[in-house]
């Protein structure tokens, strides 16, 4: 009924191939984003902001991230966390060395560095495959984090060894540090993490998409059909790290506000590998979905009791909450092992041919 | 336009939190951690400070009249939640108390934007003490670098420092690392040998490399900055190591209790410093069994009111109580807001007979907080672990402040550049 495909024609190979051959998908995603740009902002409040909007946007971009790598490319990584902190660690020496740059500019270059980093860290997925590859990016993890502590540069021989983001202005508005007004920090990640995920939507059904679905599927095959391996493995490990360095500086820069080295430990990297394998791998829409279950969901469950007028202490609100959260990714697990990208997907399938089965 | 945002905002707001089921009174809430890693050290803190709070509220109704909302909000001591209790409170908060280095650092920049205050006895960053700079932030009622010096002041008690060598055995975390400014510039100063020993969040339960490495360099003392698991974990390696534990000194934090049970008789010696002490014949510990305990409004038990951090617990809520009667009786109000606070908790002023008069005999040093000092820089005690518990053994002992004001404003200083613009308050004098 509200996905009725019929007298959608499709009358050129264009038209076949658009992002949206389903026209009520178009209208669904542009309903979406009149609530991320405008419905959302003038109804949030900061509490919103900063515990809701802010984070799940920036956790489904580093989701993404690791997406590209280990659900398109098929090479398990447990280091997002430290390409994040390289992202964070880049971004912070960028500001403080060349307090003139633009911090936009900054954050998006701050990508570059971890792309490098995360290139290297690949270079043992050309022999290396499964769980011996993850172990690798567990090195990679390790290693890292020990250098936030130790290489005293990068946290500019601070006695306390953290970051502390610096207040930045962009055409004469704070848009990072603690002056910056929740709102503009909002539309700041938002515009990146709108512009990052229209990318990795093109560049998933690109060529570079195939060959690393290629890779993923069957890596002798691919070899055999004549796609270069190690060009396909190391692009997905620049592209997958670069947005996670993004997503890094973004995470500190536009909500922690500061950051000490073990932020970036594997706590971290198990938590968007979660929400990643949650919400679906091999898929855009399933980083979303995951983030909201992982990061949106306790947030509005905490809130719950007081909200109703149930009178419960914080501290069981707590020991409920991750009993519930855990419950619930089980449950979703269960009922559908491909995440939560894959039950949207049946849905809409069922949808568009309701009311007639077959 | 506001007030339209305001209003379209209500329907989702109410659902999302900062509901209005707030009690009339002043509202304070704690960034709790019973729950998490460090559970075992918070809850004691947690319930002396929820006690004395409801007693409070039983006894005299509140402070000047106004009952005291004391709402606690669980982090698990996580940074993120930490922050999302910080934005969940702020909107009717007239403090916020972070109880975590990581929290603390975060919401720090924050307060001078939201003037909130913030309230971290014991903990957060040292130079806070500078009042001028860091307007809403009190580390009353001592800070680490005070801790530092007194420990330090205590061994040279027993023997000049020169040519002694000190081992720092400190969790490799902004919190642990926070007197190594000062330690080193006395190192320097007093001619003993600092050598620094990090133990990484993963080794805290296994420090034997950190331990193979005291007993490799024979230090004369060991100073420990610790908390949580490493405390219990360094003690119990310590005396399997058979290192002289009246040579091992811990910060406040490192005098938990229950770390020291599991130990024992094999404990005796340890000491750690503290501005804080239990006494169960204070009349505020009488206070609190007749109006919380016997009324069953407690989660608490015998046993851990007994110990150090329950009574530390008790002081720091009535550091807070003190700071609220200040700003109550300055503004004649008894709903002070949370900038008539500030002005509050800068006007503390602990004499012994207030300390009597609050029924805190015995349990906390004289102190007093001015606009320049946010610190008040109290002094402790020196208590020792006699096999069962902890015991007083030194006089009171008080910091030599001036031996590092200058290093309090010079590492304020730098942190108001890298946080530039950083309002300064300039109306301070001294």
């Amino acid at each position: 009924m509200l996905y009725r495909t019929a007298g959608q024609f499709k009358t050129s190979y264009t038209a076949d191939q658009a992002l949206f051959p389903i026209r009520q998908d178009a209208y669904l995603l542009g309903i979406i984003l009149i609530f991320a740009w405008v419905v959302f902002p003038l109804t949030a409040s900061e509490f919103t902001f900063q515990t809701l909007l802010i984070p799940i946007l920036i956790y489904s971009l580093a989701a993404m991230g690791l997406n590209i790598l280990t659900g398109y490319a098929g090479q398990l990584s447990l280091g997002t966390a430290a390409f994040m902190g390289v992202g964070a660690y880049a971004c912070y020496k960028m500001v403080t060395i060349m307090p003139w740059m633009n911090p936009v500019v900054a954050i998006l270059l701050s990508g570059v560095f971890s792309a490098g980093v995360g290139v290297a860290f690949g270079i043992p997925s050309l022999r290396i495959k499964g769980f011996y590859l993850a172990i690798a990016t567990l090195a990679a993890q390790f290693f890292l984090v020990w250098l936030f502590e130790k290489w005293a540069w990068l946290y500019n021989y601070n006695a306390s060894g953290a970051i502390q983001v610096p207040n930045l202005q962009m055409f004469g508005v704070y848009i990072a540090g603690p002056q910056a007004d929740s709102m503009v920090q909002y539309f700041v990640v938002l515009g990146i993490v709108t512009l990052l995920t229209v990318l990795c939507i093109n560049l998933t059904r690109g060529n570079l998409g195939r060959t690393w679905k290629a890779t993923r599927d069957m890596d002798i095959a691919a070899e055999l059909i004549g796609i270069n391996l190690m060009k396909s493995k190391l692009t997905a490990f620049m592209v997958s790290s670069y947005i996670v360095g993004v997503a890094g500086a973004l995470f500190v820069f536009m909500w922690r506000g500061a950051a000490e080295p073990n932020l970036f430990d594997i706590p971290l990297s198990f938590r968007i590998l979660f929400i990643a394998i949650i919400g679906g791998l091999g898929s855009i829409l399933g980083n979303y979905l995951g983030a909201i279950l992982i990061v949106g969901l306790p947030v509005v469950l905490n809130t719950l009791p007081q909200a109703l007028g149930i009178p419960v202490s914080s501290a069981m609100v707590e020991h409920l909450n991750i009993m519930i959260i855990g419950s619930l990714i089980i449950f979703f697990l269960i009922i559908e092992p491909h995440g939560l990208a894959r039950l949207w997907a049946l849905i809409r399938e069922k949808l568009i041919i309701w009311p007639f089965p077959y | 336009m506001k007030q339209f945002t305001r209003l379209a905002a209500a329907a989702v707001v109410a659902s999302l939190g900062a509901s209005a089921a707030f009690a009339e009174g002043l509202y304070a809430p704690n960034l709790s951690y019973r729950t998490g890693p460090f559970a075992a050290t918070g809850i004691p803190l947690m319930n002396g400070q929820a006690d004395y709070m409801s007693m409070l509220n039983a006894r005299d109704g509140g402070i000047g009249g106004a009952i005291i909302d004391f709402e606690e909000c669980e982090t698990g001591y996580s940074t993120e939640k930490g922050v999302e209790c910080y934005e969940k409170t702020k909107g009717k908060a007239i403090v916020t108390q972070p109880w975590s280095t990581g929290i603390t650092l975060q919401v720090l920049p924050k307060t001078n934007v939201d003037e909130i205050p913030i309230l971290a006895p014991g903990y957060g960053f040292s130079p806070m003490a500078d009042g001028k700079v860091f307007q809403w932030a009190f580390n009353t009622p001592s800070g680490y670098w005070d801790a530092a010096d007194m420990i330090l002041q205590y061994i040279e008690g027993q023997g000049s420092l020169d040519g002694k060598k000190i081992a720092f055995l400190h969790l490799d975390h902004p919190y642990g690392k926070e007197p190594l400014p000062l330690l080193e510039a006395m190192a320097e100063q007093k001619g003993f040998e600092l050598v620094p020993i990090p133990v990484g969040l993963k080794e805290m339960q296994n420090q034997s490399a950190q331990w193979l490495q005291i007993r490799r360099e024979r230090p004369d003392y060991v100073v420990m900055w610790g908390w949580g698991a490493m405390n219990a974990g360094a003690i119990t390696e310590a005396v399997k190591t058979k290192f002289p534990m009246e040579n091992m000194l811990g910060v406040w934090w490192a005098g938990h209790d229950a770390d020291l049970k599991i130990v024992g008789e094999d404990g005796k010696g340890y000491k750690s410093i503290s501005w804080s002490f239990p006494n169960p014949d204070a009349p505020v510990m009488a206070d609190i069994k007749k109006h919380v305990v016997d009324a069953g409004n407690t989660q608490s038990n015998e046993e851990e009111m007994s110990g150090v951090f329950y009574s530390r617990g008790i002081i720091i809520s009535a550091i807070l109580a003190e700071g609220i009667t200040a700003a109550q009786a300055e503004f004649g109000t008894p709903q002070i807001t949370a900038s008539q606070l500030r002005w509050g908790l800068e006007n503390i002023n602990m004499t012994e007979e207030r300390i009597a008069e609050l029924g805190l005999d015995g349990m906390v040093p004289p102190f007093a907080t001015s606009c320049s000092n946010h610190t008040g820089h109290s002094g402790g005690w020196m208590l020792e672990w006699d096999g069962a518990k902890f015991v007083k053994v030194s006089d009171h002992l008080s910091p030599n402040v001036d031996n590092y004001a200058e290093l309090i404003a010079s590492s304020a200083g730098e942190y108001a550049d890298a946080n530039a613009p950083w309002p300064v308050n300039e109306d301070c004098e001294g």
